[in-house]
């Protein structure tokens, strides 16, 4: 038998906008008691003090990618799987596009037997950690390279979370026929609103700041008239929809519209838009190349309030990891990403809760239950008599973001030698 | 000695220079252009000093600007280029400056084809402890900073000859025309124009002059004063009365790009030729960076005026206004600083 108490830690539950400080008894996997003091629990508990630390559901990550296999160098699962429970994941969502990608039943047997081998790995280690489960987005087409649709049903039946590419679907006939063919398999499609010939050779959201730098930009308009498109097309079907890597002010208004409307449609956008708007790019500095690319003050502004107000229902991580030499090179051919499952908590919390402009609950509700609701799975709780599916944090606990630091195998991030300010203590996650 | 005020270590941006720069600048040029008017054109300024010109994008009048003006004043000078070097074998941008620092380099003359990489250098300089200064010879569509002091330079000299000085540049009127959009010559010479006062007209067809390049002069509207900065979709009122008429390579790429339908129509529209010079003040220069395509955005009977063109004296100005820059930035780490 296992048992441990949690003194003192703050209490969070979205699920019954619980924000308390209180004592929680963890038994067997089990949470036993929550109470502002607990005196009964089993002989030899193992007590832990947990003032100024916050407990709550463990997080979800709705999309990331995960270098193995055929990018070992830049990340493999067993990496993915440690950052991720760093930085206080208990469930992440990856995308298929690994080499060769997930688009078909025998390679996503191939990555579920890998996760098995990495979970036994590390119960045998001396002090064995907890690693988040790993679920895994289908491919919409083959090779994601979207023009051929996968065999959706073989994949929805050997188990995949989701369908989605990771990459901007072009063919409005093949998205139509995407969304009528899946309607009888339940699982959510994932989509990213972008057209690319507007894009055209565009690095930056297109604006003063990407004139002044001599960037070439990419148009708002590349996000939304696409969005608008999905949104008239899935009017028409009953599948979810989950609309990634929400960039712009009116792709919020878009989708808050749709909603009104009673499509069936969540989205998300991603935590590094809620962190930095274009005028960070005076750098140049590689890391923060991203697509979609970084929005302006005003995009920044309505992306944070949209996920306040639940019109975002989540903050996907994106975690892309690069090598150090694929990513040393000029903006503009920098490869679009950065990484983040150990950093976007802490940053979060330090630059959105902490400053007063999201609440806690606002924060982890979008980080963890509304994530599960888009996957279509049931959120994490935490309640008496549930399983401990948990993630402790400490936002005060300093530490410097360094490849030593980090478990990711690539550090390509903005905050890379920077002070970050909290640091997740633990993870709890069922089975 | 003017270089005793000069502080700046690398020269990546004219974004921030002030008045006071551009005087040091252009007083510095053109004592050096008196020292290329001599028998001897050759100052012992920067012996013992090592120039590498870092060109990763083909350059041709640029590059040897830089290296004669380096040799004018006694440099040793190492020319890198981009088909034969390790790029191709896998070496980043970053590794290769360290490699022309560990060689003793004391300025890098960079030029890339994307924006941002002599920043991302001479922030890598600084990162190491190196003394190395950085001056960008042109990046992607950012800026191209000894262009537009070379530009300055021309345009003070034609107002002064003997005394090239900013305030000459008050309130004349310079039209900028052509695509705007994609060059790092006319970002640069946006800075500096404005910062010196004179008053700014961008002509070019709306797809090549996005209403973004409202923002260098925005400061100035913000504070209540006349915005020196006008943007044109037709060319009449550009050059209506102007003192100097800049034109811009434009490439012929661009049409592939759907930013233009032809270029018979672009000439036809936004082409420089005597005729339509007829708006401007009957004083009127034109200037080109270089290369020109002759006939497209410039007729080649003006291009080869030497009334009106001053084409070939931005050329012969260029050497003297690098020679300037290489010695403002070289002279803290040559002794006494002394031309």
């Amino acid at each position: 038998m296992s048992s441990e108490l949690l003194q003192n830690v703050r209490v969070l539950n979205p699920a019954s906008e619980t924000d308390r400080v209180a004592d929680v008894l963890i038994v067997d996997g089990i949470v036993k008691t929550i109470a502002p003091q607990v005196t009964e629990m089993p002989f030899e508990t193992q007590i832990q003090p947990c003032e100024g630390l916050i407990l709550g559901p463990g997080l979800v990550d709705l999309y990331s990618h995960s270098g193995e296999p055929g990018f070992e160098a830049r990340e493999t699962l067993d990496s993915l799987l440690s950052a991720a429970a760093s930085g206080g994941f208990t469930r992440i969502a990856i995308l298929p596009d690994t080499l060769p990608a997930i688009d078909n039943p025998g390679n996503l047997a191939w990555l579920q037997q890998k996760f098995r081998e990495v979970r036994n790995q590390s119960k045998t280690l001396d002090k064995p950690i907890s690693l988040p489960h790993p679920y895994f987005w289908g491919a919409l087409t083959l090779n994601t390279k979207g023009q051929q649709m996968t065999e959706l049903r073989e994949l929805a039946a050997a188990g995949v979370v989701g369908f989605a590419d990771g990459q901007p679907l072009q063919n409005l006939a093949l998205i139509r026929r995407l969304l009528e063919y899946g309607q009888p398999l339940h699982k959510p499609l994932a989509l990213w609103a972008c057209n690319l010939d507007l894009v055209g050779n565009g690095v930056v959201r297109d604006g003063v700041i990407a004139t002044q730098l001599g960037l070439p930009g990419n148009p708002t308009i590349a996000e939304t008239s696409s969005l608008a498109s999905l949104l008239e097309i899935i009017a028409t079907f009953d599948t979810p929809l989950h609309l990634m890597r929400i960039s712009t002010a009116r792709g919020v208004e878009l989708i808050q519209a749709a909603k009104a409307k009673g499509l069936p449609i969540t989205a998300s956008t991603t935590w590094m838009h809620l962190l930095f708007n274009d005028e960070a790019l005076q750098s140049y500095n590689p890391n923060l190349r991203l697509e979609p690319p970084l929005g302006d003050r005003q995009d920044q502004i309505a992306l944070i309030q949209a996920v306040q107000q639940g019109i975002l229902d989540g903050i996907a991580i994106d975690h892309t990891p690069y090598a150090y030499e694929e990513k040393t090179v000029a903006f503009t051919e920098a490869p679009p990403g950065v990484i983040g499952l150990e950093l976007a908590l802490p940053l979060l919390w330090e630059h959105l809760v902490a400053t007063g402009t999201l609440s806690a609950l606002e924060l982890w509700r979008a980080l963890s239950t509304q994530p599960a609701q888009c996957l279509h799975q049931t959120p994490a709780t935490l309640a008496i008599g549930q399983p401990a599916e948990l993630t402790l944090f400490d936002p005060h606990c300093a530490w410097k973001a360094e490849t030593q630091t980090l478990k990711s195998l690539s550090s390509n991030t903005p905050w890379l030698g920077q002070p970050i300010a909290g640091r997740v203590v633990r993870i709890w996650c069922p089975g | 000695m003017v270089a005793s005020t000069w502080t700046r270590r690398h020269i990546i941006s004219l974004a921030d220079f002030t008045i006071a720069e551009y005087d040091i600048v252009l007083q510095t040029a053109a004592s050096f252009q008196e020292v290329l008017s001599r028998p001897t054109k050759k100052v012992p300024t920067l012996q013992g000093r090592v120039v590498a010109n870092l060109f990763f994008e083909p350059s041709t009048r640029t590059r040897n600007s830089f290296e004669l003006a380096a040799k004018r004043l006694s440099a040793d000078t190492l020319t890198f280029a981009p088909g034969s070097s390790s790029l191709t074998k896998g070496e980043t941008i970053l590794d290769t400056a360290l490699t022309y620092l560990a060689m003793g380099t004391d300025i890098m003359v960079i030029r890339h084809q994307h924006a941002g990489v002599p920043q991302a250098i001479a922030q890598e300089m600084e990162r190491v402890g190196s003394q190395v200064s950085v001056l960008n010879a042109g990046d992607g569509q950012h800026e191209h900073p000894s262009q537009a002091l070379l530009d300055l330079f021309t345009l003070c000299c034609v107002l002064d000859p003997d005394q090239p000085r900013a305030s000459l540049m008050q309130g004349k009127k310079v039209a900028i025309v052509g695509d705007i959009l994609h060059s790092r010559v006319a970002r640069s010479n946006l800075w500096s124009l404005i910062t010196c006062g004179a008053e700014v007209h961008l002509a070019a067809p709306p797809t090549l002059l996005p209403e973004f390049f409202r923002s260098w002069g925005a400061p100035l509207e913000e504070a209540g004063a006349r915005s020196p900065l006008h943007l044109h979709w037709s060319l009449e009122p550009a050059l209506a009365d102007a003192d100097f008429v800049m034109t811009l390579r434009l490439q012929k790429e661009r049409m592939t790009q759907y930013l233009f339908p032809t270029l018979r129509e672009y000439h036809r529209s936004f082409g420089i030729t005597h005729d339509r010079l007829k708006h401007c003040k009957s004083t009127v220069k034109v200037l080109h960076p270089g290369p020109v395509n002759r006939g497209i955005e410039i007729s080649s009977e003006l291009m080869d005026d030497p009334r009106l063109s001053l084409i070939s004296q931005q050329v012969s100005s260029g050497v003297a206004v690098r020679m300037a820059l290489l010695y403002l930035i070289g002279s803290g780490k040559v002794g006494d600083g002394k031309s």
